[in-house]
């Protein structure tokens, strides 16, 4: 009876550690496949998708990798259905880039935004696709660009590339914070000195 | 795939309608109210929590330590949103700040008054930085001590800055960025410290701050308020340490006299006139919601345009979240040949929104005008002033159902933010993580849409109760009257309602 207990629990701690095995393999390989080899080609890659709807047509983009990093390969795939009818647009679409800096496109303020043209991608399968490879990180604007008729459609995604810039706008401001605190307080130690200077002008 | 959240049902709008039109039929029948009882409680006297009250009034430290606590999340928040994940849900950035704050604001009014002020990390951090401390009396040489600029005197900046506000969330989309989001809540924080440095008092509360000028026009509704326990202490004291403060304590930061205060719009609940009083004679009070809003509240222009932008945006915010809005962004964006993020149609589309409102509450204005008795000698200015007090309750009752909606279905997963704040790591919400959000609802529905309608009701009472008491007090006009007053505040009312009733955009 006691070796019978002692059988059992072994078989489930041997059922538990296999469970527990597997489970760790699962987080490894995705569908059978190793981790480190996924990349923008790999049929489930980590992604960032945006839906949006422009004019008759309903648009899906998806970005892959999710976080694209510099001179690493990725790819925008863009599904663009008509919202009605569901049928799948069949021109071909341009694909541009932009820079998106602040104040890009500002009049006085910022340069003048050049769109850079990367492709031009008929339908396959449903999706235009359309690869890119960026060598500097930064913020970018993807310009999907196609004509229905005589109706001009223009989509722009937000595309950023390596990790955002943390200082920038917020470097400046907590400069000119720093520099506004700095000014007010000698501004005031001044107006403090004048004033007993002024005091003891008088009780002389 | 665009998800949204289902409408009031029509069981409601049946419920809402039928009573509207009994009160407009019995604001019509009545007389012009003579006066109006003043129903208060100072929360100092209540049984069993009257002691907490008292401790709370007079002693720094609970304050402080709030203080603390809100500027260290602060702190988080800039953290997460310079240099955590660009994925929004993922990132305690927007998550606290556009799902929890900015829905949650609204309803902390309603149980708080003005609280959110005293501890508001925008001021408190420009107060560290300027003064070197939290609450007392400082002789920091890092301010000026500068008159506020007369341009600067009227809550039009505050109004300006409204707009911005709205503009950036609504049509730049900073709620989808928590780089930006960062980015503008140091914005405010160098804003607040500018004026602190160059001002006297508090101008950056009083005369600047859009979400200040929020809570203080919408705290004249809340059922609590610092104030005098007895107003004879007040008569009598000559002193008036709630203004100039004491040897310890700062002055009040906005220049208000506890012993006069009629409206609460200005003051912050810092505390300082209740730790100064020689008599220990401030504290929370328990007041009628409305009488500030019906009787006590002055008008002046630069509030009344404040309330009506303020009501328009509210309408703006839930308009832009219908289904029809981004066909009308399309179809606005064609004719002008608008493209890329139809900054432009957008722009137009939220001009279009503030003027339309205060456009047609102009007109019913001009109306009441040309019937009243006192058409002749009252200018258009007071009576436009004197009833935009009637489209407060309008505002606040819809931003609360509308707000209700966003704060109980759309949960996140506040486990995950606190433990990964800056979302190290994550991937972006699935399709089925969305629905999942989308279903799992804080409270039933049903109770949602019972305090939806509960809510609408109550705004639509209070209008007619402001325009009954503010037109007979100060033009000396009731029953037929009233009618294109009345007229207005129906109109909006269904309007809002029928908004409710539209499926309304998700958020996530």
């Amino acid at each position: 009876m006691k070796s019978n207990k002692v059988k059992r629990i072994f078989v489930l701690l041997q059922c538990l550690f296999f469970l527990i095995a597997s489970h760790s393999s699962l987080a490894h390989h995705v569908l059978g496949r190793p981790s480190y080899s996924l990349n923008e080609d790999s049929n489930t890659p980590p992604s960032m998708a945006i839906e949006t709807q422009i004019g008759d047509y309903f648009v899906t983009y998806m970005i892959f990798p999710a976080f694209p990093k510099p001179s690493e390969p990725g790819r925008v795939n863009l599904y663009v259905t008509r919202i009605d009818d569901g049928s799948i647009l069949s021109v071909p679409v341009s694909f541009y880039v932009l820079d998106d800096k602040l104040f890009s496109g500002w009049p006085l303020l910022g340069d003048p935004v050049v769109p850079e043209k990367i492709g031009v991608q008929n339908v396959d399968d449903g999706i235009f696709r359309q690869g890119f490879v960026f060598k500097e990180r930064g913020s970018y604007i993807i310009r999907a660009y196609f004509e229905v008729g005589d109706e001009p459609y223009e989509i722009d995604f937000p595309l950023q590339v390596g990790k955002a810039p943390a200082v920038g706008p917020i470097g400046f401001l907590l400069g000119l914070l720093i520099l506004l605190l700095v000014s007010v307080n000698l501004v005031q130690r001044k107006r403090i000195a004048r004033s007993k200077f002024q005091k003891e002008k008088n009780s002389t | 795939m665009t998800m949204t959240h289902p409408g009031l049902p029509l069981f409601w709008v049946v419920i809402i309608v039928t009573a509207m039109l009994a009160i407009i039929i019995w604001a019509l029948m009545t007389k012009a109210p003579v006066s109006y009882e003043k129903k208060e409680l100072s929360l100092t006297k209540v049984p069993f929590i009257g002691g907490v009250f008292r401790y709370l009034s007079v002693q720094t430290l609970p304050l402080l330590i709030l203080k603390v606590l809100v500027a260290f999340v602060f702190i988080v928040i800039v953290t997460a949103g310079l240099w955590g994940t660009p994925i929004v849900e993922r990132n305690i950035a927007t998550s606290i700040t556009w799902n929890l704050w900015w829905a949650g604001i609204v309803v902390a009014i309603l149980f708080s008054g003005s609280a959110w002020c005293a501890i508001c990390p925008w001021d408190n951090i420009a107060t560290c930085l300027v003064e070197h401390r939290l609450w007392r009396r400082s002789n920091s040489h890092t301010r000026l001590h500068l008159k506020v600029p007369v341009i600067l005197r009227s809550v039009w900046p505050a109004s300006l800055l409204f707009i911005g506000f709205t503009w950036l969330e609504l049509g730049v989309g900073i709620v989808s960025s928590p780089y930006a989001t960062a980015v503008l809540a140091v914005l405010m924080v160098v804003l607040a410290t500018t004026c602190l440095a160059l001002y006297e008092g508090k101008a950056f509360c009083r005369y600047m701050c859009p979400v200040g000028r929020t809570v203080g026009a919408y705290s004249q509704l809340s059922p609590v308020a610092l104030r005098p326990i007895d107003l004879d202490v007040c008569r009598s004291c000559t002193s008036l340490e709630c203004y100039h403060g004491s040897d310890l304590i700062a002055p009040c930061p906005t220049k208000l006299v506890m012993g006069r205060l009629q409206e609460n719009t200005y003051c912050t609940a810092c505390g300082n006139c209740s730790q100064s009083c020689p008599s220990k004679n401030i504290a929370w009070q328990l007041r009628s919601p409305s009488y500030e809003v019906m009787v006590s509240a002055r008008p002046h222009t630069d509030e009344a345009c404040f309330m009506l932008i303020l009501f328009s945006l509210t309408v703006f915010h839930g308009f832009t979240m219908l289904d029809s809005w981004p066909d009308m962004m399309s179809a606005m964006a064609r004719s002008f040949g608008d493209s890329g993020k139809l900054l432009i149609s957008f722009s137009v589309g939220l001009v279009a929104c503030i003027m339309v409102p205060s456009l047609i509450y102009g007109f019913f204005v001009l109306l009441s005008k040309k019937i009243s008795v006192d058409a002749t000698r009252t200018n258009y200015s007071h009576f436009f002033s004197g009833f935009s007090f009637s489209v407060l309750p309008l505002a606040f009752s819809y931003h609360m159902a509308h707000n209700f909606g966003h704060f109980f279905r759309e949960r996140n997963n506040w486990s995950e933010l606190i433990t990964n704040p800056l979302g190290v790591g994550a991937q972006p919400l699935s399709m089925a993580e969305k629905h999942a959000r989308h279903m799992d609802m804080m409270i039933p529905e049903s109770v949602l849409f019972s305090l939806q309608g509960v809510f609408m009701l109550a705004g639509f009472f209070i209008a007619v109760q402001v325009v009954r008491y503010r037109g007979g007090r100060l033009f000396s006009m009731a029953g037929k009257k009233l009618l294109p007053m009345l007229t207005f505040v129906l109109l909006v009312t269904l309007f809002n309602v029928w908004m409710l009733v539209q499926p309304m955009t998700m958020r996530m």
